[in-house]
């Protein structure tokens, strides 16, 4: 594109075509590396997807069209899927945003330590997920694990509870564990998004007489929802696709079966290729309209922001 | 799962293109519909003395250590052919994936794989394994006919038993009496909080297991011998009902619902328990807690009225239609097969034999006390319905019957989605 900016007039000179050409020629070997990279398996998983897999006989197929995808959506284990990982995906990103942003206001202040605080919360984020959920798993057993026991200690209600048994509070626990590990995450992306924040604004606001918390709500919150809105974006691309905290907590029992479980199934377990891919495909297109409408919505607030700065 | 299973309706056009589309995929695949197990040769049984080179047996994790140890036992009996084991997956179901990772991409690299008893069916349809009838017909007289069983599918026999597995009720002999049928059983279990019962609950394959071995008790089955769907019966609703009376009245904890068998061993060893439902392989790790000497082990009980049942697991022997040492393999399963060598697995290993004389032997029965309530659940026990579809069946029977235990479904529901979905699995493609 500068190449074409750097040409004065409508006019095209032949040093310029020659140019434009060796650009496509220089860039051509990246393209192409892209479209192999990224487009040839996911037409691979769509021509997977249009086709139905003899689960009975070796290497029989058949083209079958959209049928996999009208099974699929008329399907209500698919509609329960996408329902609960709605509301996990909901629940987890919100409460990490908050809990986020908190630990980076925390992080962000001047104390002994701060650069090995930094470090130390991050631990979560750099355990496999799969070994904090069975960690999560023994922690909620009923009679032996440590919360239920510290609860009963306590006297406090839900030391009797089968935690994973039901599905408001094995929901809870999949969205505990996930918190837990991915907040820091956000704190990450939230304290670097704090500290593009000029100290003249607090010093203005200072001199003006601005209290701590409407510091707090009029100059850090509006100047941080470019980073938060990033971290959004990231956190709930992830937890759409979330798929190990419940196959190892619950193995997708009271109604905590998420839309790539469901996929995993049937690709895996039950060797529906067809069908399990064309759930993969619904999971990645769910996961694509999500990411465009928070991209249209950071974009206009990144764009207000820079207004606001003006 | 039932929607995603295809009723099958196609228009003509759509029959067209899909009879091109199969065309070009068997074409591709050099194989397959037609020829798939026509064009598996038959292991012969007499091939076994001849063979030389080595043979590669691949499976899961050798947590007892048998594996390896047949492998080196075979290698310096044998003389001539020389057998190691690879580990190509941690877990079951990773044992699975990869198997069928190589098994579908024609690799030669394994010659024999371990495979899990309900893998036959989905494995020999498939045409990955070389047909083992001939070799099982001549060691058949000293195998356990229950795990012969296991390897059936379509009147053909594809693996050989190596060892079995049936699931066992340890009791606290302090506390509750040895149960002669699941209904004294619960009976006993829900008289006080230190009485019940635990066993896998969870929403996953082990579920299925325990409620198969009540079902099969109580008279009920899953496929007749037809292959038809069977479960949508009294027995079924009874022993539905039966499992949440159980939660309800104190039988069972209602913890049980997240227990698989390690959680479930954990939580008996507590000592808050009297009955457990589990595999063999928890009586060496009970000893090694403070409940050492004081519980006892029971086969499966009966069902009032009923019979004692259970469901078999345990591992069989399939050669790989790819091996190239298809003689060496077949030297190495008829070693692995003989009474003599069965006494080691029991003796050296801890595993279930399939030689019915192994369990009477007094070197394994030293090491192994409760060998003659095991040979009683073994012998007693029945496969898990034999279709290439069985994960998907598995699938509906364990949902269906945790929706029951959880209480979110009917028992009428639940048995009626169950045979729904089963007739679905059973139609897919």
């Amino acid at each position: 594109m500068s190449i074409k900016s750097l040409s004065p007039g409508r006019g095209v000179s032949t040093r310029d075509r020659a140019e434009r050409r060796l650009a496509v020629r220089m860039t051509a070997p990246s393209l192409i590396l892209m479209a192999l990279v990224a487009a040839v398996p996911i037409g691979y998983a769509v021509w997977l997807s249009l086709n139905q897999y003899s689960v009975r006989t070796a290497g029989l197929s058949r083209f079958v069209g959209l049928e996999n995808y009208t099974t699929a959506l008329a399907s209500p284990d698919w509609w329960a899927a996408f329902g609960q990982t709605f509301l996990f995906a909901g629940l987890s990103v919100s409460l990490e945003l908050v809990l986020g942003t908190a630990m980076a206001l925390l992080l962000n202040l001047a104390f002994k330590g701060r650069a090995l605080l930094r470090t130390v919360v991050l631990l979560p984020y750099a355990i496999i997920t799969v070994v904090s959920a069975i960690t999560w798993q023994t922690m909620f057993q009923p009679n032996l694990g440590l919360v239920t026991n510290v609860l009963s200690a306590l006297g406090l209600p839900g030391g009797d509870v089968v935690w994973l048994g039901e599905h408001g509070y094995a929901m809870a626990v999949i969205v505990l564990a996930d918190v837990w590990k991915t907040t820091p995450f956000a704190a990450l992306i939230i304290l670097a998004g704090l500290q593009v924040i000029p100290a003249e604004t607090y010093e203005a606001a200072e001199l003006d007489g601005a209290g701590k918390w409407q510091t707090f709500l009029h100059i850090t919150l509006p100047l941080l929802r470019p980073a938060i809105v990033l971290a959004a974006i990231f956190r709930t691309m992830d937890a759409l696709r979330v798929f190990d905290l419940p196959f190892v907590l619950t193995r997708g029992a009271n109604g905590t079966e998420s839309m790539s479980m469901l996929a995993y199934t049937q690709l895996r377990e039950n060797r529906l290729v067809g069908e399990g891919s064309a759930l993969s495909i619904l999971t990645f297109l769910t996961v694509m309209v999500v990411s465009v409408i928070y991209i249209r919505f950071a974009g206009g607030n990144i764009r207000d922001v820079a207004k606001e700065e003006q | 799962m039932k929607v995603f299973i295809s009723a099958g309706r196609r228009r003509l056009a759509l029959n067209a293109a899909a009879a091109v589309m199969a065309g070009s995929m068997l074409a591709a695949c050099g194989g397959g519909a037609s020829s798939q197990n026509n064009g598996v040769a038959a292991a012969d049984p007499a091939a076994g003395k001849d063979a030389t080179g080595s043979i590669n047996i691949c499976g899961g994790k050798d947590a007892s250590g048998i594996y390896k140890g047949t492998a080196e036992a075979f290698t310096k009996a044998h003389g001539k052919v020389m057998a190691k084991y690879t580990e190509i997956g941690a877990t079951t179901d990773e044992a699975r994936t990869q198997a069928v990772q190589r098994l579908e991409g024609k690799s030669d690299e394994c010659d024999i794989f371990l495979t899990d008893v309900i893998w036959t069916s989905e494995f020999a349809s498939q045409g990955w394994l070389v047909d083992q009838s001939k070799l099982v017909e001549a060691n058949k007289d000293h195998l356990i006919p229950s795990t012969v069983e296991t390897t059936k599918y379509e009147d053909k026999y594809w693996a050989s038993p190596f060892f079995t597995n049936a699931g066992l009720i340890y009791y606290q002999k302090d506390k509750v009496a040895k149960p002669e049928t699941w209904q004294q059983l619960y009976a006993e279990a829900a008289k006080a909080p230190g009485n019940s019962f635990v066993y896998q609950g969870k929403q996953y394959e082990g579920l299925t297991v325990n409620f198969l071995e009540m079902l099969y008790s109580a008279g009920g089955e899953v496929l007749d011998s037809n292959g038809e769907v069977k479960i949508d019966s009294p027995q079924t609703r009874e022993v539905l009902d039966f499992m949440v009376k159980g939660l309800k009245d104190g039988s069972a904890d209602r913890a049980v619902l997240t227990y698989n068998e390690d959680p479930a061993r954990l939580a008996y060893e507590s000592g808050n328990d009297g009955y457990q439902r589990n595999w063999p392989h928890v009586y060496r790790l009970l000893n090694e807690t403070k409940l050492k000497g004081t519980f006892g082990v029971a086969p499966l009980p009966t069902w009032e009225g009923g019979k004692a049942s259970g469901v078999l697991g345990g591992w069989n022997l399939a050669i790989s239609a790819h091996s190239k040492n298809q003689a060496g393999a077949v030297a190495f399963i008829d070693f692995a097969t003989t009474p003599e060598w069965q006494k080691h697995v029991a003796m050296d290993f801890s595993q279930a034999p399939v030689n019915e004389a192994a369990y009477s032997d007094a070197a394994v029965v030293a090491k192994m006390p409760f060998a003659k309530e095991l040979l009683a659940s073994v012998k007693g026990a029945k496969p898990r319905p034999i279709s290439p579809v069985y994960p998907q069946i598995s699938q509906a029977i364990y949902k269906n019957v945790y929706a029951v235990l959880s209480g979110t479904a009917s028992t009428e529901d639940a048995v009626k989605s169950m045979a729904e979905e089963i007739t679905a699995a059973k139609k897919s493609f």
